[in-house]
């Protein structure tokens, strides 16, 4: 092995060649280029760029020209190269000096029309610094991720060395890492080499080679290559700024922190002067920490400076270097938490050290760049550029290539934000687009902007995007609309580096914080990937299918989030994920979710898990069909919701008939008819599921299962209905009696099976043309009361078949014209309960008249009827609202009053101290007596003595008010229930004194009800529901309004949907519990305990110190009990 | 402390130790040292993360010093930068990530003695971090400095020593607090022997604090910000490197095993496939990059040192079946804490990374999968 110190001898001595080993940024050696070639005096200057850029040293040089500044180079098929330049780039430097100096500067690079460009799968930009030796660095130096060997050997240990050293420690560093890539050089690396060696033959007299460090120690000797032609790739020099050249920008050959490297640069890289910016930059980071509310003082940032300078001496350096910085930084003020208050330090770092600093190009330099790119390329495709009229064109993206080229350059101009293409037909997806095409001067102006990101379409256009995807990073991550919006843009454009990075963000997004819907959207989306559907994008990125498995694994666990939900689009959702799960192959654990749904969900849900475990095949038809029948006993709107979930999954297989349907059809037949007609209003919900069609062929199939029967009845059913009363309390008296109901026994007997078995006197006919409210007009004369009033509730139905005029809808009754007499009707033909409940039904389907119509003291006060009423009052004029005031007051009167009852209990007594073995200053006599009782001995006067060993003391008693309760409820979706309990608990956690309630809703905007909390009523009516879902802002305002964190409950009630960044929610979330505050989430607050809620986000608000929990009132109440006491 | 004779220790401090390498250290570095220091800055970092297999040189000839904490060197470089500077050091972290020895092996360099420690708990009263009484004495003679028992972090005040603070947020907010004065005066008044000697303790030089906390885990108060702004906050990550994981579980889980005299016997592949599983469901990541979910109970390194024993001593004890068919139930009751969920999401896990490893052939992991019918419920 070559002795290292003899080889950089042996580079950095060479008479005739002065080498400088760079980084393309550095500002250490950028301080020390200056000094370097003023000693050496080269007489000519050799600069790593490729020869094509030989016209623009000029312009580069040029005093007026402010970096940060970039040269592009771009070829007909796309751009090739991207240099960008700032004050601490030592090529920059170098050529600054020639300028001054008059030496000529040559550009020695290969030029990049060279083949060996093109085999490379990206050109350009790429790092000098080849291979790390990050192995080494790792153990020996500071062990920290991300470190190089660079930034040790060099960056952090020049300051106060000589030029000289700093450029052979630099020609060491090279050095070490050619050696370390061995013989694995990019054969590309050794072409350009060969081409710079080529150029150092050719030059005569002394000359100075400002080179990559990387492929200086093979300058000296090695085959040379002249005569490369300079091609014609297309230059542009176009200003850069330093939030570009940051290196996580995403931009190639960029560098961490642009302004330190800058400050670094502007003292000279002298100890002094880096020690004074590390100082600087300390003090300004905690400054822009107070602003934003976050405590930071002088006190932090001194012992920031403290820890960076001590760092800095025990790794034996002569000035804190940036990561020294940034460690102390993080240890100091960050608390250990990168959710909370890290974020903030994080964005006050980004902030103040990567700063805003924007480059301009001299007056006189020729106009390069996006704009000219634009224009010839809308040539080459034929479309309007400017000054064309507008056209319409209709493009076949996905069987003319020349057409998809056209539909990638339009989408790639509207991620530029220039107006250009405007879709003529929306919606749907079809095969073929059309457009109308028209060049305007806004396209001018957005190109202006777009073009700092690049000089050509498709580079702008990546930029624009990941600039886009950048900002919603920086605003806490990228939500999942934004993630799939993203991802479907990147794939139009035709980005496949995006598209893989948007996926990314999908996986964290959509994975972890998406809802069902947005999970079933995310793989629709995948799919139409992978099928090519979209233009742009000719390849199924290889992370999709990864992506996939990861979305189906999260679905999974949002399933879990739907057990609450009350909404058919939710059990569609199931539907449409459990189909797509099925063909992945990922049932095995889904299945485990479904039962945990079908045993514990809301009705609905059951339901539906119910049929989707057939569908699976999880589950025997037979035993399906049988659960399905045995609903047909349970209370009305259960049994209701359950069909409606159950059929709005398997609808198609019930009508098919045979085992999963004939248990429901035999215990349709087996009720008695005044059960029936008991049961009809909730049974015909249920089937309301299914469209108008799909009930004409499920009836088809009961009638051909019944045969056609006769189905005349000789008296009008409310004399029939009457009549049955009447009989069956007679048998029940006989019964209570024990007098023998032989008579009775025939109507058990066996049947023929296929015969109906229809166990009154409404033939099973006519129950199911009930049950399914079509053919009514074949409905004997009797029966059709019964089919009108439910007709008027449910109407003809949604979806296929809705609008034909046949056999269901012709002939029918005149509707009620006046909703009292419905009214009437409804309680002579089903009683009263049963009308509430219809009522109640009515209102949900936005019938005002009928809720107004009600009388106040004959309803049944129930939350349910309640949440009705409220989510029709939202819409009313005020003169409206009147009428329904008496209500919604007598409704929540009695409801509070419940509530009361039950929540007081949980309440009383928090004021009362109790005793503690903590000293609080009141020592509990009797107590520590008692305790200390095994210690008493005779004293030396022969009387007992105690030696209390450990005194009990007395909590303080809670008199005053003392614990805030903050109750945040999300009114952003519906009115939901938890809404209403929301309001009714206040309102009773208002009366207990010890508690101070407040009561704030949000939406996309707070408001505080806090002045009306002692009144249920006022607070309901106040109640106004829509917009997105930011939580994050009710908890901010929560915090503004908090006094004693450590006295306060941060109550949530939402489904956590959230609509904004989960980071910020995050953040928030961190920064209350920070402060001490207690936090709970309720999923859900009702009497049932089943949650509607995204799984993924409440899972991360754990994380970050919320419990979430779905609670009925009186465990809420007595969870704040607990916390109080 | 020299003189006490012990015979065996279940757990060696590493005072004890380790105490020949440290007076080793202290003789090698001459250099400058902190007020109250044993060892300089350098030599303390040396202690812990190693010297990198280079030979340290003393006055009596040279020795390699081998890491002790697995981890970034300029983690520990901070830490002893922080100390340096007397200002309190909070290593926080998830559970089982060796915080508690970092902090032993700091206090046991810095002042030679990991001892002066308290273990926060819910019922930790302000007594345990100031000063308590002898009652009895306190009864008998009034307030005196006899009576006044001291606290270890008044003794570590007293004495310019390192104190320890386990699991400070496990401690009620209100008692943690009584931390903000003493950290930011260096000084504890004791209102009852006013007028006497020692009515206020100063903190000799050298004396500086070290707590640690859990950030992830049940049953925690929340620091309030005048705490914490008094501490500089290191977080102590799950050990990155997989080979160093390996390594350490193996290590440990031998000496556990073969404490007992038994002979620690298992393949080397079956602890990859441990460690792999527990990495894997620690960061909801697989080690192909797949997503996994993430049980909600705290898989660490400790852990796995648990199971992984576990499994030594039943094949040294109870020889039988192949240690991987025991794999599973281990893999369970780790899991199986708090949330009943969490058992689901480890069949997940079977079902979803673990059975493409197995149908990628692995022969490991196919076995493993064979025996998915233990996690069933």
């Amino acid at each position: 092995m070559t002795d290292p110190r003899a080889r950089v001898e042996e580079l950095a001595g060479h008479d005739r060649v002065r080498l400088i080993g760079v980084r393309h940024h550095s500002p250490v050696l950028a301080a020390a280029v200056g000094p370097l070639l003023d000693a050496y005096a080269p007489q000519t200057l050799l600069v790593e760029l490729p020869a094509e850029m030989q016209d623009w040293v000029r312009w580069l040089a040029d005093p007026g020209t402010v970096a940060p500044v970039a040269l592009a180079a771009a070829g007909p098929d796309g751009p090739r190269a991207f240099y960008p330049f700032a004050d601490f780039s030592p090529e920059l430097a170098a050529v600054r000096w020639a300028q001054r100096a008059g030496v000529p500067v040559v550009c020695c690079d290969l030029p990049l029309d060279d083949p060996a460009w093109r085999d490379r799968e990206q050109a350009g930009g790429e790092e000098p610094d080849g291979p790390t030796l990050r192995g080494t660095v790792h153990k020996g130096l500071s062990g920290r991720a991300g470190d190089d060997l660079w930034d040790r050997w060099v960056e952090a240990a020049a300051p106060g060395s000589p030029p000289e050293a700093v450029r052979r420690a630099a020609l060491a560093a090279g050095w070490a890492l050619r050696h370390d890539a061995g013989s694995a050089v990019d054969p590309l690396d050794l072409r350009r080499e060969a081409c710079m060696r080529g150029h150092i033959a050719a030059a005569s007299g002394r000359i100075a080679v400002v080179v990559g460090a990387f492929h200086a120690p093979a300058l000296l000797d090695g085959p040379t290559l002249t005569g490369i032609p300079a091609g014609g790739a297309v230059i542009s020099l176009v200003p850069y700024t330093f939030d570009l050249l940051d290196a996580r920008s995403g931009y190639p050959a960029g560098i961490r922190d642009p302004r330190w490297q800058q400050a670094v640069h502007a003292c000279g890289a002298t100890p002094d002067g880096v020690r004074a910016a590390a100082h600087g930059f300390a003090v300004e980071i905690a400054r822009d920490l107070r602003t934003h509310g976050q405590p930071a003082g002088p006190a932090e940032a001194a012992e920031v400076v403290r820890l960076a300078d001590d760092l800095a001496a025990l790794r034996s350096l002569p000035a804190p270097g940036r990561g020294e910085l940034v460690e102390a930084l993080q240890t100091v003020l960050a608390q250990g938490s990168p959710t909370g208050v890290g974020r903030g330090v994080a964005r006050a770092m980004r902030t103040v050290l990567i700063g805003h600093k924007r480059g301009s190009l001299p007056p006189g330099a020729p106009v390069t760049g996006l704009r000219p790119a634009v224009e010839e390329l809308l040539a080459a495709l034929k479309l309007p550029g400017p000054g064309d009229a507008y056209r319409r064109m209709r493009l076949d993206p996905l069987r003319s290539p020349t057409d998809r080229a056209r539909e990638v350059a339009i989408q790639r101009l509207a991620a530029c934000g220039a107006p250009y293409g405007h879709a003529d037909q929306g919606g749907g997806e079809t095969l073929t687009t059309a457009w109308r095409l028209e060049w305007t001067p806004a396209a001018d102006a957005a190109l202006a902007v777009a073009g700092l990101h690049g000089v050509t379409l498709d580079q702008a256009a990546a930029g624009m995007l990941a600039a886009r995807r950048r900002r919603e990073r920086d605003a806490g991550g990228s939500t999942a609309e934004q993630a799939l919006a993203g991802l479907a843009t990147a794939a139009a454009c035709g980005l496949p580096r995006l598209v893989d990075r948007r996926l990314a963000d999908v996986r964290q997004a959509v994975c972890h914080a998406g809802t069902i819907e947005q999970i079933v959207a995310a793989l629709h989306l995948l799919r139409r990937l992978e099928h090519g559907l979209l233009p742009g994008l000719t390849d199924f990125p290889s992370a999709a299918p990864g992506v996939r498995a990861d979305l189906h694994a999260a679905a999974v666990g949002a399933v879990a989030g739907l057990a609450g939900s009350t909404r058919v689009d939710d059990a569609r959702a199931l539907r449409d994920l459990v189909q797509t799960a099925d063909e992945a192959g990922a049932v095995l654990r889904l299945r485990h979710e479904i039962d945990a749904l079908a045993r514990a969900g809301s009705p609905l849900m059951r339901g539906a898990a119910a049929a989707v475990g057939v569908l699976l095949g999880h589950e025997d038809p037979a035993v399906f069909g049988t659960r399905v029948a045995s609903w047909v006993d349970l209370p009305a709107s259960e049994a209701t919701d359950r069909l409606r979930g159950v059929l709005s999954i398997a609808g198609s297989l019930l009508q098919a008939g045979g085992a999963p349907l004939d248990p429901l059809v035999e215990a349709v037949d087996g009720l008695p008819d005044d059960e029936f007609v008991r049961r009809l209003p909730a049974l015909r919900g249920g089937f309301d599921a299914l469209s108008p069609a799909d009930r004409d062929r499920f009836l088809a199939t009961v009638s051909e299962r019944h045969g056609d029967i006769g189905d005349r009845l000789p008296a009008d059913p409310l004399a029939v209905a009457g009549w049955l009363a009447a009989d069956r309390a007679g048998l029940a008296a006989l019964t209570a009696l024990g007098l023998s109901t032989a008579p009775a026994a025939p109507q058990a007997a066996p049947r023929e099976p296929v015969a109906p078995r229809a166990t009154g006197t409404i033939t099973a006919q006519e129950r199911w043309r009930l049950l399914l409210g079509r053919e009514s007009d074949k409905l004997s004369e009797g029966r059709r009361p019964l089919a009108t009033a439910l007709d008027e509730l449910y109407g003809a139905g949604r979806g296929e078949g809705a609008y034909t005029v046949d056999g269901g809808g012709g002939g029918r009754e005149q509707a009620y014209p006046d909703v009292r007499d419905w009214l009437e009707d409804l309680e002579a033909l089903f009683g009263t309960a049963v009308r509430d409940e219809v009522l109640a039904r009515a209102a949900e389907r936005g019938r005002i008249d009928a809720v107004l119509a009600a009388d106040p003291d004959r309803v049944r006060p129930s939350v349910d009827l309640l949440h009705t009423v409220l989510s029709l009052a939202g819409g009313l004029p005020e003169a409206r609202l009147a009428k329904l005031r008496p209500l919604v007051a007598r409704l929540a009167a009695d409801l509070t009053a419940q509530l009361a009852r039950r929540i007081r209990p949980a309440l009383t007594g928090i004021g009362t101290p109790r005793p503690t073995y903590r000293p609080t200053g009141r020592l509990d006599l009797a107590a520590t007596l008692r305790r200390n009782l095994h210690t008493v001995r005779t004293g030396a006067d022969g009387r007992p003595q105690v030696l209390p060993d450990r005194p009990v003391f007395r909590s303080r008693g809670r008199r005053s008010v003392d614990w805030q309760v903050i109750l945040l409820v999300d009114v952003s979706g519906s009115m939901e229930q938890s809404t209403i309990w929301a309001a009714l608990t206040a309102a009773v956690l208002a009366g207990v004194p010890a508690l101070r309630t407040h009561f704030v809703t949000f939406s996309t905007e707070v408001i505080d009800l806090t002045d009306r909390v002692a009144d249920p009523l006022s607070l309901l009516l106040e109640i106004r529901v829509g917009g997105g879902t930011h939580i994050a802002a009710g908890l901010r305002y929560a915090r503004q309004i908090m006094t004693v964190p450590s006295r306060t409950l941060v109550i949530t009630i939402s489904d956590f949907e959230e609509g904004f960044a989960v980071g910020d929610l995050l953040a928030a979330t961190r920064a209350l519990a920070d402060d001490g505050a207690t936090l709970l989430g309720c999923a859900s607050l009702d009497d049932r305990g089943r949650p509607r809620y995204a799984t993924g986000v409440a899972a991360q608000l754990v994380a970050a110190g919320m419990l979430v929990a779905a609670l009925s009132p009186t465990e809420l109440a007595s969870w704040i009990g607990d916390k109080v006491r | 402390m020299q003189g006490e004779t012990v015979t065996a220790r279940q757990i060696d401090p590493p005072e004890f130790r380790y105490a020949d390498e440290l007076d080793f250290l202290a003789a090698a570095d001459e250099g400058r040292r902190p007020p109250g220091w044993r060892l300089t800055p350098r030599a303390v970092v040396t202690f812990i993360a190693g010297s990198g297999g280079v030979p340290v040189a003393g006055p009596d000839g040279k020795r390699v010093v081998e890491p002790k904490f697995v981890g970034e060197r300029a983690l520990v470089e901070r830490c002893v930068v922080t100390l340096a500077g007397e200002r309190g050091l909070l290593l926080v972290g998830e559970p089982g990530t060796a915080k508690s020895m970092l902090s032993e092996l700091l206090s046991a360099a810095i002042c030679g003695t990991s001892a002066l420690a308290v273990q926060g708990t819910a019922g930790t009263s302000e007594d345990q971090l100031r000063y308590g009484w002898n009652y009895a004495l306190l009864l008998a003679q009034g307030p005196s400095a006899e009576s006044l028992t001291p606290s270890p972090i008044l003794t570590a005040m007293a004495t310019g020593a390192v104190a320890r603070v386990e699991e400070i947020t496990r401690c009620l907010p209100e008692v943690q607090d009584a931390l903000v004065s003493l950290l930011s005066e260096r000084r504890i008044s004791v209102p009852e022997l006013s007028g006497q000697d020692g009515a206020v303790a100063y903190a000799a030089p050298g004396f500086c604090l070290i707590a640690t906390a859990n950030l992830r885990d049940r049953g925690v108060s929340e620091m309030s910000a005048a705490l914490k702004r008094r501490f500089n906050f290191e977080v102590v990550p799950p050990i990155a490197d997989f080979d160093a994981e390996v390594a350490l579980v193996t290590r440990q889980a031998r000496a556990a095993v073969e404490r007992g005299g038994a002979p620690f016997a298992v393949d080397d592949a079956v602890l990859e496939t441990l460690v792999t599983a527990f990495r894997d469901l620690r960061t909801g990541q697989s080690a192909e990059g797949w997503e996994v979910e993430r049980p909600s109970s705290v898989m660490s390194t400790a852990e796995a040192v648990a199971v992984a024993a576990s499994l030594g001593l039943s094949a040294a004890y109870l020889p039988g079946p192949d240690p991987l068919s025991l794999l599973p139930g281990h893999l369970l009751g780790v899991v199986r804490k708090d949330d009943p969920a969490d058992a689901a999401r480890l069949l997940a896990y079977w079902d979803g990374a673990l059975r493409r490893r197995a149908e990628s052939g692995s022969r490991m992991w196919r076995q493993l999968w064979e025996h998915r019918d233990v996690l069933r419920d």
